[in-house]
């Protein structure tokens, strides 16, 4: 299987001056196509940073970042936002469903995009379907359980088919059912081919990767 | 009180990003408060405050030149007489200097005694010697100072030692005539003194209440004296200050305004303010800090920030228009007002503190009311955020459209800004429809109902002649005298008349009654009518100069502009009766494309030297042009509150739905679709505020203002549809620039941070 998310040596510090603190000392990571990988580690020890390095959304103090072949590191931002809407779909503890759209205008939102992929929007009603989701596509965010507006959030990560996936305590904020099924859907997007990584604190999510890592100190080790 | 102040020195450091914005929109709104203060007051206090440092006379009185010897009798004779001065002016006198000259100079001989006005640079004439003292108006028209020198007829060139101002008159080049003063003493001394002649008194009286009581005395006593006339301070005042008044109602109104926008807009900006608060208040009420303590702080902060930013924002506003309203001062003979206008500019800065003090402690107040808990668990919950107003906009669409719905997601917000852009949107509406009126004033006579367009000085027989001159549509000969009511001594009229009907060369609007069909009635201004509480029905009595009466009875009114609406259009039999010395003008309208210069060549041939009509006055350029100038000022400050508005408003949405931005962000939206979100939330409520403010000018500002000023003369400063169109295209480029601006401070920011909230 090919490695799709390539990092190496990383470094990320956080702070100036006296109050400078590296998070990311030198951090690698490989993921394969159709992995699931899970990272842990302490609150503070740099799990979201990691995140938000590999999805484009910050830039290393050091290192070297690929997806899918592509540099990321060194990039305008014009590209890595191309970067970001072609292969890298985010699932946010906090789902960040926008409360004025229905489920179904939240989960179609990235198609509205200019340069999303022909048929982007039929197979955003395909995940509607198929996640079981054709009620609380049709209500606001607000009228919705934890769980449902979190699938359509990960509906919504999955719109443009991306061949990463980077969710961010995905099952953080949820009751344990609906953990579960959140986990069962991160695991099918792995099983279609997708390269999902996963940071978290819980012990569901550990059990259901393939692999996890352990953050701390600023490198990623085997848990 | 000091640990006060340090409470709310270290609040504002804590949140200096803040309180940058919230200080800018102090700014704005004071700036606002500021100019229009100063405006209302230079202009509302400029004639009292000019006349008292001129020493204006309670009466003047012109005549045709008399012995001294025969004024003084009569004068020391009348009730009530304090003081008077006699003075001898000279008109149509030549004036030079450089390239500029006018044949129309009036040269004041000024005795000892009092003079009737001020001294602004230089000094007074002193002795016999030869020297010139000339008026403002002069001096700025045509850039001399004392020490440059100027010619006065067959004077021959004389040094400028001092230049005068006296508010008895609007200043040249607004009146025809510049004013020079030269001395007595001089005079006697070049031209002997063997009889000394006078055609001026100056009166000032014990009792100026009673001034009219002195004036029936002094027609009574003055039979056989020529071309009398009286002028008295109340009838200037009218006369001068009333052409102000348009200008104070005005900004009297636009000062309502911008203490209600600034009201609204503080208040909206601290409610926002506390609600980013929350949990902070929540954490000070759950270690027992006092509710009071907790809102007096909030309001400390604003305090502190109103004194500051406000203290600028007055300064910013009374710069911006100090300028120009010294134009308008200049061209009405009155004096800027100086320090004099601390009093209510410091009212105006306490006024934005407290407002600011207030818009920021009560929200804090009603916060920290609530428990502990509810504050703790923080900020705003958007969750149910989509309200009745988002409904409004259609589901679908593309970002554009989620703008606006992010936008209608803060009802009361939307609905504040609405109000505050609705109300400055129809304030610069009204300041657009005021400032074209204003121009179309100076430059087009079919503005004040004038539909000649050349008047040359022929006897009235020629007027056939000139009606059969190729290219000309029409020609009358157009009486004209200058009266007064003979009910009310000191209230001028002004009578004009044409054989038939003189709608086909003057045509005000008619507001009440009827034309005149016959030579018995009158149409009156609507100025004349309110000074003189006349309606139809009613007589007009004027006294003509010749000291002859003419009587009319009142047929209806009209919206005279020209001469304040103190006009009344007769026909010309009584008032030829009245006066046969009357000479008229030909008064001729040409053919839609006649050639005006072969019009103007045949008749010079007929002897007569045409003169181009222009609107209001000819003589009114730089009046009329300082006034569009204040008035597009206060315009401009008024746009750029909107545009601080907007950017105030987009500033909170972005920052409110900072998470909504970041995920578009994360989801590879572009520059573009972010600064098409935040343009859909500007324009959502640009637009309808625009809709609104014309409406609102339309129907309620232009109705107000046409009714403050019918005091003496009827307006329609109704925008119109360029106008209407103009704003809303000026909104439309106000939301855009803010959409730009915030986009830019949104888009500096990390993607992530804005992820890592709830």
């Amino acid at each position: 299987m090919a490695v799709v998310i390539r990092a190496d040596g990383l470094v990320k510090a956080h702070g100036t001056g006296p109050a400078a603190r590296r998070v990311l000392d030198g951090a690698r990571l490989h993921v394969r196509e159709g992995e699931l990988v899970a990272v842990v580690g302490s609150s503070g020890s740099g799990k979201s940073t990691l995140l938000h390095l590999l999805g484009a959304l910050d830039a290393p103090d050091a290192g070297s970042i690929s997806i899918g072949g592509e540099r990321v590191d060194g990039r305008s931002q014009r590209e890595l936002t191309e970067l970001r809407r072609r292969r890298i779909g985010f699932v946010f503890q906090f789902f960040h469903l926008v409360p004025e759209l229905t489920g179904a205008e939240n989960v179609l939102l990235p198609t509205r995009l200019r340069g999303a992929p022909r048929g982007a929007a039929a197979r955003g009603r395909e995940l509607i379907s198929r996640l079981g989701l054709e009620e609380a596509a049709r209500r606001r965010p607000h009228q919705l359980s934890g769980g449902e507006q979190q699938r359509l959030a990960i509906a919504r990560a999955l719109v443009m088919d991306p061949p990463v996936l980077l969710a961010d305590e995905p099952t953080g904020n949820l009751d344990g059912a609906s953990g579960l099924i959140v986990l069962q859907l991160l695991r099918a997007a792995a099983q279609e081919g997708r390269s999902v990584l996963a940071v978290t604190h819980e012990a569901a999510v550990t059990a259901a990767a393939d692999r996890v890592l352990e953050l701390a100190d600023g490198r990623l080790h085997a848990a | 009180m000091t640990a006060a102040l340090r409470a709310a020195a270290g609040h504002l450091r804590a949140m200096r990003g803040r309180a940058l914005t919230a200080a800018l929109g102090i700014a704005a709104a004071a700036a606002m408060a500021g100019a229009a203060t100063y405006v209302s007051y230079a202009l509302a206090t400029g004639f009292e405050r000019s006349a008292e440092q001129s020493d204006l006379p309670d009466v003047v009185a012109r005549f045709a030149e008399q012995p001294q010897r025969r004024i003084r009798a009569l004068v020391g004779a009348l009730p009530n007489v304090e003081a008077y001065t006699l003075r001898l002016e000279i008109n149509r006198v030549r004036l030079w200097s450089g390239r500029d000259v006018t044949q129309k100079g009036a040269v004041q001989i000024v005795p000892p005694g009092r003079r009737g006005y001020a001294i602004v640079a230089g000094r007074d004439v002193r002795g016999a010697r030869r020297e010139a003292v000339i008026e403002r108006g002069l001096a700025s028209s045509w850039g001399l100072e004392p020490g440059d020198s100027l010619g006065v007829g067959r004077l021959g060139r004389m040094p400028i030692v001092g230049i005068s101002v006296a508010p008895d008159n609007v200043a040249f080049p607004l009146a025809s005539a510049p004013r020079v003063q030269l001395s007595q003493g001089y005079l006697r001394r070049v031209f002997g003194d063997a009889q000394p002649t006078t055609n001026q008194v100056l009166v000032w009286t014990r009792d100026p209440s009673r001034t009219d009581v002195t004036l029936q005395q002094a027609r009574a006593t003055a039979y056989g004296i020529g071309d009398l006339s009286f002028v008295t301070r109340a009838g200037v005042r009218v006369l001068v200050d009333q052409a102000a008044g348009i200008v104070i109602a005005l900004l009297v109104t636009f000062s309502l305004v911008a203490l209600l926008a600034a009201a609204v807009l503080l208040a909206s900006q601290a409610a926002a303010d506390v609600q980013r608060s929350l949990p902070a208040i929540g954490v000070r009420r759950a270690i027992g800090v006092p509710r009071l303590v907790v809102a007096s702080q909030y309001a400390g902060s604003a305090g502190l920030l109103g004194a500051v930013a406000g203290g600028l924002g007055v300064g910013a506003g009374v710069l911006a228009v100090s300028a120009p309203a010294a134009g308008v001062l200049e061209a009405l003979n009155e004096r800027a007002p100086g320090s004099a206008a601390l009093p209510p500019l410091l009212a105006a800065w306490l006024g934005i503190v407290l407002v600011a003090m207030l818009a920021a402690g009560w929200p804090a107040w009603r916060a920290a009311g609530r428990p502990p808990v509810e504050l703790l668990r923080g900020g705003a919950d958007l969750s149910g955020s989509a309200g009745r107003l988002s409904r409004l906009v259609p589901r679908g669409g593309g970002f554009f459209v989620l703008g606006m719905r992010l936008a209608l997601a803060r009802p009361r917000r939307a609905l504040a800004l609405l109000a505050v852009l609705s109300v400055c949107g129809g304030v610069l509406a009204l300041m657009l429809g005021l400032s074209s009126l204003v121009l179309a004033l100076r430059d087009d006579p079919g503005s004040v109902g004038k539909r000649y367009t050349l008047l040359a000085r022929l006897p009235a027989g020629e007027a056939a002649a000139v009606r059969a001159l190729p290219g000309v549509l029409d020609a009358a000969p157009r009486y004209v005298a200058q009266g007064a009511d003979s009910f009310a001594l000191g209230e001028p009229v002004k009578l004009v008349a044409f054989p038939g009907d003189h709608t086909r060369f003057e045509s005000p609007a008619l507001a009440s009654g009827r034309r005149v069909r016959s030579d018995g009635e009158a149409e009156v201004g609507t100025g004349l009518a309110q000074a003189l509480g006349v309606r139809v029905g009613a007589q007009l009595a004027v006294a003509l100069p010749s000291g002859a009466e003419a009587r009319f009875r009142v047929v209806g009114t009209v919206r005279a502009i020209d001469d304040d609406g103190r006009v009344a259009y007769v026909r010309p039999a009584r008032l030829l009766a009245a006066d046969p010395s009357i000479s008229p003008l030909i008064a001729i309208r040409l053919e839609r494309g006649a050639d005006r210069a072969a019009v103007t060549r045949a008749l010079r041939r007929l002897g007569a030297e045409p003169r181009a009509v222009s609107a209001a006055t000819t003589r009114s350029t730089a009046f009329l042009g300082a006034l569009a100038t204040l008035l597009r000022a206060v315009g401009v400050i008024d746009a750029i509150v909107c545009l601080y508005a907007l950017c105030q408003a987009l500033g909170l949405t972005a920052r409110e739905r900072r998470a909504t931005l970041a995920l578009l962000r994360s989801a590879g939206a572009s520059h573009g679709v972010i600064v098409g979100v935040l343009c859909g939330a500007a324009l959502v409520l640009a637009v309808p505020a625009a809709l609104l403010a014309v409406v609102l000018q339309r129907f309620v500002l232009a109705p107000l203002v046409a009714a403050s000023a019918a005091g003496y003369t009827d307006l329609q400063p109704a925008a119109s549809g360029a106008q209407a169109a103009a704003l809303v295209s000026a909104f439309v480029a106000l939301a855009l620039l803010a959409a730009a601006l915030v986009a830019r401070r949104t888009l500096r920011g990390a993607v992530c941070a804005g992820l890592r909230e709830a």
